[in-house]
């Protein structure tokens, strides 16, 4: 996987670039990085290859997978600038680096055909995580946040660990088609053949581990407060390449290891499920506070991306990718203004993150007012947007799955999705209607690029899906 | 001279998993109930080393060497895991003057 | 040669001895040491100088800074053992590896040592 070794060099390469030159030209280099990544990560296009005695495979799946997590990290690189312009306690080059080696650990956990390589995936980007959470470091929110994910996030980690280690017992392999054979061959019902209650606790664990890493709802609670306490460029990071990645992950592990114990994970995943769109969309509603209440819709995707995880059928490959697709793009621009305007907002010395601040954005920035919309749009699922296909397809998948608990499931989603639009209307309508003044904010060419990027892409997505869609 | 799989052997892999399934749990125990960062923190590295243990155990007994692979890599991703978790630790203490996980409220849900 | 748990006798044999000893050695000086009270003999740490300040005096961050590079850098002597042992096998290809893992470490030495982390006076 020629991706993941660019990626680690670059990310040594801005390091010591960081000694050298100056920031902009640090954004230039590292964007240049995960664009070359990007390439190199297509170049692998329908070859499918073992690497590192059979640590890694690269398939079609997985190359996709890469490319959403890739063009996120450009996407969010670009909207970078100068993480606050507060030249004494701010390092760029470090962080850049660690946001590349970030994107190469992404990039290991969709790519993996071992335990081991999804263990060091996972904590190469859980600890690169921790540390730009806390990167603000005289900001207590901050720390609060990077205590939390850090503390929740190796809680995770080691039930999950520990769940690798009894699947281990009694299978012998950590090879996931190595697991996936002795589980089939174990199936017969739900008897308990020798250390059978060994391996359905194993794959429990390691349910619960990921779903701790995915912020599904009974799991959950570390996700509003990490998010909001976390600097927003690195927010917009986590909850588009961190959620991506790990849905990848589980996706790939329960697709291949255990579908023969569907109704083991199956059916737990189904409460789950329901629970994780109630719960994020209905508390989404209360939320004060923008960037919190885009955390709770974070968890509310998680939840749609779920039930295309539940619903298997041939079509589910290409709808997780459609949906995280769609639901990165319109994150990212949808922080992007968020970060524009309360950067450009301060109140008591930080940064105003209320939907007050939004208030009579498009009076004198129809631009930024716009991208905004689409963005809440496709995050809601109105037709014409990315968001609206996503959803469609997902919807699509559980209904052809003939389960009656799908047809339960569905009315659930589609009843949150109705919720969602209430909420997500909320931003469109402070920056519309409601009175405020908010001066005309000079955007940097790179902020320009990148918004048009993401909101045309947004738009191409949703009035032709079948571009995208069919490549998967 | 005795392999040391073989003198791992002579105790029940029973015994073995028994043993870490309750250092697991008393790592959880710990987590969920202390109030100090430290120790929570020394307690999710008990349940890390619960997993160590069992994938040993585990590996002798398959006579497999993957389990010990294994246990080299979680080994040396718990030491950068500690050493991002100390420096967050030093970090709030230099802040607030403790580590006490209780007046970590100001973000609320 | 099988070992049983009996073999393990000697050891709780010693175990016992030396918990023996630790007991009866802070009985006997609890019982045979006289006792006298004065403000210098209560002090915290009694040694003839008087003193100063809290034991929780604030230490510098370096020192801290310090031991976690050295937590890092030696756990990552846990890899050379496997390929020590294979060394032979390995033979050149796991030559080659061990040195692109260790240029990686050093990379990151050098990188500690350019930010100026081990200058103690600053």
């Amino acid at each position: 996987m020629n991706a993941i070794i660019a990626l680690s060099l670059s990310g040594i390469a801005s390091l010591f670039l960081g000694f050298s030159t100056n920031r902009k030209n640090l954004l230039i280099t590292t964007l240049l990085f995960v664009l070359v990544a990007l390439g190199l990560n297509l170049a692998d296009w329908n070859h499918e290859y073992f690497w590192f005695n059979n640590m890694l495979k690269t398939d079609n799946l997985s190359i996709n997978f890469s490319s959403v997590i890739l063009l996120s990290t450009a996407l969010v690189v670009a909207i970078s600038r100068s993480f606050g312009d507060d030249e004494e306690h701010t390092h760029p080059a470090e962080y850049y680096a660690i946001m590349l080696f970030a994107a190469a650990g992404a990039l290991m956990m969709v790519t993996y055909e071992n335990m081991i390589m999804l263990f060091v995936g996972l904590e190469i980007l859980s600890v690169s995580m921790y540390i730009l959470t806390g990167s603000d470091k005289r900001n207590l929110r901050s720390n609060e946040a990077a205590l939390k994910y850090f503390l929740m996030g190796a809680f995770a980690t080691g039930i999950l660990l520990f769940g690798v280690a009894l699947v281990y017992g009694a299978t012998g392999s950590f090879n996931i088609h190595g697991i996936g054979e002795v589980v089939s061959r174990t199936k017969k019902g739900m008897e308990l053949f020798e250390g059978g209650v060994i391996l359905y606790a194993g794959i429990i664990l390691i349910f619960i581990g990921l779903l701790f890493k995915v912020s599904a709802a009974p799991f959950h609670f570390w996700t509003p407060d990490v998010y909001e306490g976390a600097p927003t460029i690195f927010t917009t990071f986590m909850s588009t390449v961190v959620k991506t990645a790990g849905v990848a992950a589980m996706y790939r592990l329960l697709s291949i290891s255990f579908p023969a114990v569907y109704g083991l994970w199956g059916n737990p995943l189904v409460w789950i499920t329901c629970l994780t769109l109630i719960v994020g969309n209905i508390t989404a509603v209360y939320q004060q506070s923008f960037k919190r209440m885009l955390a709770y819709s974070s968890i509310s995707h998680a939840g749609y991306l779920l039930i295309t995880i539940l619903a298997k059928t041939p079509n589910t490959n290409g709808s997780i990718l459609f949906y995280s697709l769609a639901y990165s793009i319109a994150t990212i621009s949808a922080f992007a203004v968020l970060m524009i305007v309360s950067e450009n907002k301060p109140k008591d010395g930080k940064p105003d993150e209320s939907f007050e601040a939004l208030n009579g954005l498009s009076v004198n920035n129809p631009f930024l007012a716009f991208v905004l919309t689409v963005s809440m749009l496709s995050l809601a699922g109105i037709p014409l947007t990315a968001g609206f296909f996503g959803k469609f397809f997902i919807f699509t998948d559980a209904f052809s799955n003939v389960s009656p608990l799908f047809k339960n499931i569905l009315v659930v989603a589609i009843l949150m999705s109705a919720v969602g639009v209430y909420y997500y209307f909320k931003p469109i309508i402070a920056v519309y209607m409601k009175k405020g003044e908010i001066a005309e904010i000079q955007l940097p060419l790179i902020y320009k690029i990148t918004l048009i990027i993401t909101t045309a892409l947004t738009i191409i997505l949703g009035i032709a899906p079948d571009l995208v869609k069919n490549m998967f | 001279m005795q392999q040391l799989p073989d003198v791992i052997r002579q105790i029940p892999l029973n015994n073995y998993v028994w043993f870490s399934a309750a250092l697991f749990c008393i790592g959880i125990i710990g987590v969920l109930t202390r109030r100090n960062a430290i120790i929570i923190f020394m307690s999710i590295e008990l349940m890390l080393n619960a997993v160590n243990l069992l994938l040993a155990a585990f590996s002798s007994y398959k006579a497999d060497p993957a389990g010990q692979v294994f246990v080299f890599f979680i080994m040396a991703v718990a030491a950068a895991e500690v050493a991002v978790g100390l420096a967050i630790i030093v970090m709030i203490y230099r802040n607030i003057q403790s580590i006490d996980v209780g007046i970590l409220n100001k973000l609320k849900w | 040669m099988n070992y049983q748990p009996s073999d393990y006798l000697p050891i709780i044999v010693q175990l016992g001895a030396a918990l023996a000893f630790i007991v009866l050695t802070m009985v006997a000086t609890h019982w045979l040491g006289p006792k006298r009270h004065s403000s210098k003999k209560d002090d915290v740490f009694e040694c003839g100088i008087e003193s100063i300040g809290d034991a929780r005096t604030p230490i510098s961050v370096k020192y801290f800074l310090v031991a976690i590079l050295f937590v890092l850098f030696d756990v990552e002597i846990v890899f050379m053992y496997p390929w020590a042992v294979n060394f032979k096998e390995l033979a050149w290809d796991g030559f080659v590896e061990m040195v692109v893992f260790m240029s990686f470490l050093l990379l990151g030495f050098i990188y500690v040592i350019k930010k100026g982390v081990l200058k103690w006076e600053k």
